[in-house]
């Protein structure tokens, strides 16, 4: 059955697309309350956000361990999907608690802020069970174009504005390049379901407008997830825009690329694995290693973390340069690596950016040199952003320990040890930096012994996500269960 | 007397190269806009080529689908482009270099 | 003599066009979407060929389908313009004409002109491009919905419905922001 078939005769389950549903419906409701409330009362709009956020996180919990295909197979709910949308709404909520404060305080445009936020997070809950090419088109701009508005929200601050450019220049030209690709691939395989597209592709494995087609694709996704050599926007864009929407992106806007990423190259592509995975072999090289020594000079906390995300994103690259379905089982495992790797990177992130978020609202400032002697001034804070930066740099006792080394395990199984190799540099140098941050809050003495009070909410969050990651570490089977079962 | 699919494709390759060009060259950020919506209609005449070329019209509502992103983009590149220029007097995007490193 | 191949194709294309009249709703709008169908439904026997295409079955035999369409938007252009120029010359034919010099200057909006006729745009106009190309864009999507949706049913124009509802909350933002509003 065609597209237009498919949308001529459309048989929708609709249990299926709740989730997606309810959170546009939330959207919608939050963008005519806002017009409606009074100035002073406008910040309704972020208790109203939660609980659309929570509405959509019951939806998918409803569909729990279902298989569905609707729309004409352009919509799949499965395990994996399921998890990440589950990942999607816990950003939202995590978003949702960072920017309470500062937009209330701010002055900026709240009610727009939660409403293009549940637009982008709508994309990112479109984006885990598309399986069309169309469908994942639109999910994937319907994250971006809207989180552009939200780096632009401060209007009368030139640095938001340049770094909406930035970021706006960028992913439009991602857009159009990635397009290409998939126009090529259209062309090619004459479908835009992956599953047809898989199944007529691998016929025509050596055609150069095949490799042409993916490499386009790859480079489209590569700006969005920010690797190496196209993350140039990144930093600049993150340390331009409000620092909960420099979160949003670091996180949402990234995992849904990613998602993106791996439903495409392990639905559709698998059958050209070889063409493409030495590309993403030099892809992931080149992530984890700049991305770490350009980290290690910064002295900025937003920049840190940005930074250290584009290496992050190097290390769920290494996955898919593992993909090989002429052996199922380590492609398995590095599909499962990879959400394992996402689902704790969203988390212990979002927290530093937290973290980040609760230092700068009292003192103002976001240069690590004022993070020397935290602990006096605040140990509760100290110890989450210990807690959240060591997750970063994968030791123990923390969930990003695991994350990293399933990924290294996959290397392993897959033997390709040279990446695994590289993969350990790394996360030496990665912990350096990282350390050397925890370091200076426990070590160091402070200049001014003000102590730092940590608004409730944002407290009880990041107290959440700390102790889910020490939860995980703990008991690893919480994600891998769900991940082993998510299988593309 | 149709056109061979092949001169569509092989013109919105030119399209989209010169748009390509274009956007990496250019210092103004409408101009530098405006080739990358070249390079979006390229894709446009990619997609329906292809549609014709196998007889069903799914490249077609791609079509719909991407005019509407593009729209969208227009819309939020604009605005900024617009806000940029009220602040400092240009469009300029070397001039916008606060943020580097 | 001139050669009889031109007539008798213009003849055929009227046949056509009449025959697929036949066909049509009595509906302005319809008539609107009819026209673009036929350019759509080119090439002949596409998998989307409309059902109003269908039933008009007889198409004339001497010139290509292809052409035909092409004649049947001639006329339709044929008849606009005409019409227009008919309305015109019926009001010259009924009003009084009494010249003076103030009706002879430039009319704008009751004020005299100033400058010349190519200046800059007003910036702010900008706020309404920007509203139209979105709005503009949408309608794409009620192209296609509407030439098929009676084929659809109720859901079809539910759906629709939802679609335009959404649309609708974007203009009433608008509306709240005062962007509709001239400062």
């Amino acid at each position: 059955m065609d597209l237009a078939q498919a949308i001529a005769q459309p048989s929708v389950d609709w249990h299926a697309l709740s989730p997606d549903i309810v959170l546009a419906a939330a959207a919608c409701m939050v963008l005519i309350a806002d017009l409606f409330l009074p100035e002073e009362s406008k910040w309704l709009a972020m208790p109203l956000s939660a609980a659309g956020i929570l509405g959509t996180l019951a939806a998918v919990v409803s569909l729990a361990g279902e298989h569905r295909t609707t729309l004409g197979g352009a919509v799949e709910i499965d395990t994996f999907a399921l998890v990440f949308k589950g990942l999607f709404c816990v950003i939202g909520l995590i978003v949702l608690a960072m920017s309470f404060g500062y937009f209330r305080s701010g002055r900026y445009y709240q009610g727009e802020y939660y409403f293009l936020m549940l637009c982008s997070l709508l994309g990112g809950v479109v984006i885990s069970s598309a399986r069309e090419l169309v469908t994942l088109f639109i999910a994937l701009e319907l994250i971006s174009i809207p989180a552009i508005i939200m780096t632009a929200l401060r209007k009368a601050d030139v640095k938001s504005n340049e770094a909406a450019l930035k970021f706006f220049l960028f992913s439009v030209l991602s857009t159009a390049v990635m397009l290409y690709g998939m126009s090529l691939v259209y062309g090619i395989t004459g479908s835009t379901k992956l599953d047809e597209i898989r199944s007529s592709i691998a016929s025509s494995a050596d055609e150069p407008l095949v490799v042409l087609s993916v490499i386009f694709v790859v480079i489209g996704f590569a700006f969005k997830i920010s690797a190496v050599p196209f993350h140039f926007w990144a930093p600049d864009t993150y340390e331009g825009a409000p620092s909960p929407v420099a979160a949003f992106l670091s996180t949402a806007s990234k995992i849904g690329g990613f998602v993106g990423l791996l439903v495409l190259m392990f639905r559709a592509f698998p059958e050209v694995a070889d063409t493409w995975r030495p590309a993403f072999a030099v892809l992931a090289t080149l992530t984890m290693t700049v991305g770490n020594l350009i980290a290690l000079r910064q002295q900025h906390i937003i920049r840190l973390l940005a930074y250290s995300g584009i290496a992050q994103s190097g290390y769920v690259l290494v996955t898919l340069a593992l993909i090989d379905p002429s052996r199922p089982e380590a492609n398995a495992q590095a599909l499962e690596s990879a959400i394992v790797y996402l689902v704790i990177y969203g988390i212990m992130d979002l927290g530093a950016f937290a973290a980040a978020v609760a230092f700068a609202r009292k003192t103002g400032t976001y240069f690590l040199s004022d993070y020397a002697g935290l602990w006096r001034r605040s140990p509760v804070l100290a110890t989450l952003m210990a807690g959240f930066l060591l997750s970063l740099a994968g030791t123990p006792p923390m969930a990003g320990a695991w994350a990293k080394l399933f990924v290294f395990a996959a290397a392993i199984n897959s033997e390709v040890y040279w990446l695994a190799a590289v993969m350990g540099v790394n996360a030496v140098i990665a912990a350096w930096y990282y350390l050397a941050v925890v370091k200076r809050m426990f070590l160091d003495s402070p200049e001014v012994d003000e102590p730092i009070e940590v608004p409730y909410l944002l407290r009880a969050t990041m107290g959440v996500a700390a102790f889910a990651l020490l939860a995980v570490f703990i008991y690893p089977a919480f994600i891998t269960s769900l991940a082993d079962r998510s299988l593309l | 007397m149709s056109v061979p699919p092949g001169y569509y494709l092989a013109l919105a390759g030119l399209m989209f190269s010169v748009g390509v060009v274009g956007a990496l060259t250019r210092r103004n950020a409408i101009v530098i806009f405006m080739f990358i919506e070249l390079m979006l209609n390229a894709i446009n005449l990619i997609f329906v080529t292809f549609s014709r070329m196998w007889g069903h019209v799914d490249g077609q509502i791609l079509v719909f689908f991407v005019l509407v992103v593009a729209a969208a983009e227009v819309v939020v590149g604009l605005a900024i482009i617009l806000v940029i220029s009220r602040r400092r007097g240009t469009a300029n995007v070397d001039d916008v270099s606060l943020l580097k490193w | 003599m001139p050669d009889s191949g031109v007539f008798e194709y213009l003849a055929a294309g009227l046949r056509g066009a009449v025959s697929r009249t036949n066909a049509l709703p009595n509906c302005a709008f319809c008539v609107l979407v009819f026209g673009l169908s036929a350019t759509l439904s080119y090439p002949r026997g596409s998998p989307r060929s409309c059902s109003h295409i269908a039933t008009s079955g007889a198409v004339p035999a001497v010139p290509r389908d292809y052409f035909s369409q092409y004649i049947t938007i001639g006329i339709f252009v044929l008849v606009g313009l005409g019409l227009v120029g008919v309305t015109l010359q019926l009001a010259r034919l009924v009003r009084p004409n009494v010249p003076t010099r103030e009706k002879y200057t430039t009319y704008e909006s009751g004020i005299d002109p100033i400058g010349r006729g190519w200046t800059q745009t007003n910036v702010r106009y900008y706020i309404f491009a920007l509203l139209f190309v979105i709005f503009d864009v949408e309608a794409v999507f009620l192209f296609p919905w509407a030439i098929v949706f009676e084929r659809l049913g109720t859901q079809a124009f539910i759906e629709m419905l939802i679609f335009i509802a959404i649309l609708a909350f974007a203009l009433l933002y608008a509306i709240r922001k005062k962007m509709l509003e001239w400062l």
